[in-house]
């Protein structure tokens, strides 16, 4: 196995798929996180990284070797997961989540123990709170939200990525970050 | 900025996306007002908890499980499993499986012209139902793919170890009987090569749901000798694309 990505990828290039395979396992975790949190569906996330690694093999030539390997696949990631919400915009509704007072409600009952930093840093309640509470963002939501939280994005970027209008964006990244404090915001900010 | 910041402002103010006249008023504005800074910090608070934003743990296969499927769909250049995919043996079978889905659908279109024959909710349901068992069987025949790509990619054990195969033999418990319904339904419309491909999965199946969560070295090879000497991976995944063509073109000319 190649020690290093660009030993590796000079090696993938001319054909030796030994050499992409060891990209692919330094590299597919990482991957799958990324677009599991872009996507929110653990079957789209591994669509995600079967597409990125398929357009990695295709683009190597035209990767240039000293820049990351790294840093150049989860760039084709992020667009591949892009790709995938764009393509199923007919199942945004599915993933609306319910409105912003029932949410915050529900999340409200659900706290019933007191919160502490040392509570805080269990990290189980929290995830499973991050995670309900992602669940209620509709895709495009989630994925501006991401791509702007995450991914360091401009709302400019994100709008021309997602094919939204400018205000569409902002409006979507603002309910995704309303509905991220009505669910988080009575256990952190007691913390 | 006399005024209090909005949420959405502060949302703005947070990622930096404010016009600098608009955002050094704000920076005034929360240095001046308790409300708002409390406000932001909160704002601060909860995105903070939002890095740590979980994901699904991954098996130690997942690597191994990721190569499997990829490798058969690069360019010819990969390695021997895109050379025994696309073997002479195989395509032969590919392509007679693929005459048959597709003879099978066109020959339906051409005996039971909806229209004509048949009263549109009789239509109707019949055409429910086909593309229920359509949708139904592709998803039993991914889940089945998934399960034999974890098996024949599993790494050989020692001699003397055993490979856990927990997972897939929870999996295979599981996917037996959905197999027997399929199958039998199947066989009713006629389809020989798909009966003929869900019976030998369901063989294999029965043997993995019956296997010790611990396999010895002996068996993990045998039955990936089985896989490989059935094809069984590769008639699995050409049928799941034939029966998702078909699903599509379904779709299509009700849809139109």
């Amino acid at each position: 196995m190649p020690q290093t990505d660009a030993a590796a990828v000079a090696l993938a290039r001319d054909g030796n798929s030994d050499a992409f395979r060891a990209l692919v396992e330094r590299h597919s975790r990482a991957v799958y996180r990324l677009a599991y949190r872009m996507t929110g569906s653990p079957s789209d996330a591994e669509d995600v990284v079967q597409e990125t690694f398929l357009r990695a093999y295709r683009q190597l030539a035209r990767f240039e070797s000293r820049a990351n390997f790294g840093t150049w696949v989860h760039r084709i990631a992020v667009n591949c997961s892009i790709d995938l919400i764009r393509a199923r915009p007919h199942r945004e509704s599915a993933h609306d989540g319910p409105d912003l007072e029932q949410f915050g409600a529900a999340m409200e009952s659900t706290d019933a123990t007191g919160t502490s930093p040392e509570r805080l840093m269990l990290s189980t309640e929290v995830q499973e709170r991050i995670s309900d509470a992602m669940s209620g963002l509709s895709r495009m939501e989630r994925a501006a939200f991401m791509l702007r939280h995450l991914e360091g994005r401009s709302i400019e970027e994100i709008s021309q990525s997602l094919g939204l209008k400018t205000n569409a964006t902002k409006h979507s990244i603002f309910r995704a970050v309303r509905k991220m404090r009505a669910a988080l915001e009575p256990f952190v900010a007691d913390a | 900025m006399t005024t209090h910041l909005t949420q959405d402002d502060l949302v703005l103010h947070f990622y930096g996306e404010m016009d600098a006249a608009t955002e050094s008023q704000a920076v005034a504005h929360l240095g001046a007002c308790e409300d708002c800074r409390r406000s932001f910090t909160r704002l601060q608070q909860v995105l903070a908890a939002v890095d740590a934003m979980p994901v699904p743990a991954l098996p130690e296969s997942f690597e191994r499980v990721v190569w499997a499927r990829l490798e058969p769909a690069l360019p010819a250049r990969g390695g021997w499993l895109t050379r025994w995919m696309f073997g002479p043996a195989n395509l032969v079978w590919a392509a007679a499986v693929l005459l048959l889905v597709a003879g099978a659908f066109f020959a339906g279109r051409l005996t039971n012209p909806p229209a004509a024959t048949a009263p549109t909710a009789v239509a109707s349901a019949a055409d429910i139902r086909e593309r229920i068992l359509l949708s139904d069987l592709g998803e039993h025949l991914d889940r089945s793919q998934a399960m034999l790509i974890e098996l024949v990619s599993a790494d050989q054990p020692g001699e003397r170890d055993a490979l856990d195969i927990s997972l897939e033999r929870e999996r295979a418990e599981e996917l037996v009987a959905a197999n027997r319904l399929y199958r039998q339904t199947v066989s009713a419309t006629g389809n020989g090569a798909v009966t003929g491909l869900l019976d030998e999965l369901e063989r294999l199946l029965v043997e993995l749901a019956a296997s010790p969560d611990q396999l010895p070295a002996e068996a993990v090879d045998r039955m990936q000798q089985r896989v490989a000497a059935k094809d069984l991976l590769f008639k699995v995944r050409v049928v799941s694309t034939a029966l998702r063509a078909r699903q599509q073109q379904t779709r299509g000319v009700h849809g139109a």
